[in-house]
């Protein structure tokens, strides 16, 4: 079935070629593991597969982004980066940066962490960018076009993050889930509610909402954190208008650690969802 | 939908195992173990490209807009031919997973007889959360026409990026 998706995905993108201006679509990328956490001794890998049609050459690189109180991840410049944020880009190593790949190979990136002397203990990361770099300008054939005729080829250079964490020292922190409530945004109805975070470290993990006496749960969500950085941050979930119109009333939150890190409970609490 | 997922988790065990070759093929032991480690993984796939296909400028300045459902609004004064699409993204990758979007806001297009044109873009979405089968988000933008801006061939690009937290 995926192979007939496939051959379907390859068609249609043979008949684009042929029907509009060629864009170069290469760049289709696969990660994993999605999130490292290091603690300072051992090294990872993370896989990166070329999932595209065509061969394509990827560029890896570390990025610093701050995590802003609406929850999203904000990209900052090199140059505005903080001491901790610096340390971060300094300790962690990865090889290699470049790589072409061909249709459906995989390549090991391997991450490596040095933690120098005297590193005050916390949680220091970066954001590894996993991205595509373009051809050479796509070869735009002229086409006769009368007049003041334009034609308009925008490309996109896509690419995917995934957190890299170096923690320093036993750091430990919590959460607490505050009022939650169904809000209409620019995107259509969203579940919402306040996630408060205290201690020197990132807290991450899956949300589980329930009705109370019902074992199916109304919505889940997985991996979200609420970074050092910020001290609270909103969990906005966009849900279909059925889901939003069943999630009013009482409901039993759950904040707990990733599944593959034993699935404890970081907070629960019975919310009147409004 | 059960076979994506089945498959998925089968590529993802492909590759884990790839990744252990290395170092498992140059120990030859007599006694075999069987090891796999299945990776989470998270892909991104573009199915289709921003496209405001061509446009005929007229005396006056006027804008042409893409929405992120690929619907094109042709301003005043201008003359609008071929297919508009919004560009699409697919991402797949662990059921119930919370995904950033994140990219630039505007673009600047070149063109091939000089001149240049910016064009503002739109998310359909600040954060995917991946059903069984992922999920997607698209990229529409609104062009701004110079009055009788020269003719030719534009291309620009912009950035895109699917963030884990």
């Amino acid at each position: 079935m995926f192979r007939v998706l496939r051959a379907a995905g390859l068609l249609s993108i043979a008949l684009f070629g042929f029907t509009s201006v060629p864009a170069s679509a290469a760049g289709d990328l696969l990660v994993a593991p999605t999130r490292l956490v290091l603690d300072g001794s051992r090294g990872t890998e993370v896989v990166l597969n070329n999932i595209g049609a065509e061969p394509a050459t990827y560029r890896i690189s570390l990025e610093i982004k701050r995590m802003t109180a609406a929850g999203g991840l904000d990209e900052i410049a090199e140059a505005d980066a903080d001491a901790a944020e610096r340390a971060a880009l300094g300790m962690i190593a990865f090889s290699p940066r470049r790589v072409t790949l061909p249709p459906n190979q995989p390549q090991v990136i391997r991450v490596g962490v040095r933690v120098p002397e005297g590193t005050p203990p916390g949680e220091y990361r970066a954001h590894m960018l996993f991205r595509a770099v373009p051809d050479a300008a796509p070869a735009a054939e002229p086409k006769p076009i009368g007049g003041s005729g334009v034609s308009i080829a925008l490309t996109p250079i896509y690419g995917i993050t995934i957190p890299v964490i170096v923690r320093v020292g036993d750091l430990a922190a919590t959460a607490e889930i505050g009022a939650a409530r169904v809000a209409e945004t620019a995107d259509g109805p969203a579940f919402e509610f306040d996630l408060t975070r205290s201690g020197a470290r990132s807290v991450y993990g899956d949300i589980e909402v329930t009705r109370p006496g019902t074992p199916e749960p109304l919505l889940v969500a997985r991996g979200i954190a609420v970074y050092p950085e910020v001290t609270a941050r909103r969990v906005s979930l966009r849900v279909p208008a059925e889901v939003a119109a069943a999630l009013k009333g009482p409901v039993h939150i759950r904040y707990s650690e990733d599944r593959e890190l034993g699935g404890g409970t970081i907070d629960e609490a019975d919310r009147v969802v409004e | 939908m059960r076979t994506i997922g089945m498959k998925r988790a089968l590529l993802g065990a492909a590759i884990a195992a790839l990744a252990l070759n290395a170092s498992a093929a140059q120990a030859a032991t007599a006694t075999g173990t069987a090891k796999a480690k299945i990776l989470r993984q998270i892909t991104l796939t573009n199915t289709s490209d921003l496209q405001y296909a061509t446009v005929i400028s007229g005396a006056t300045a006027s804008t042409v807009q893409v929405s992120t459902a690929g619907a094109r609004t042709c301003g005043s004064g201008l003359t609008c031919t071929g297919t508009a699409t919004a560009a699409n993204f697919n991402i797949a990758g662990t059921d119930g997973a919370l995904v950033d979007v994140s990219g630039d806001a505007n673009v600047t297009l070149t063109g091939s007889l000089g001149g240049t044109m910016t064009s503002t873009l739109s998310y359909s979405a600040a954060s995917v959360t991946l059903g069984a089968t992922g999920g997607s988000f698209q990229v529409g933008g609104t062009l701004s026409v110079g009055a009788n801006q020269t003719a030719g061939d534009y291309s620009g690009t912009f950035n895109v990026t699917a963030n884990y937290q």
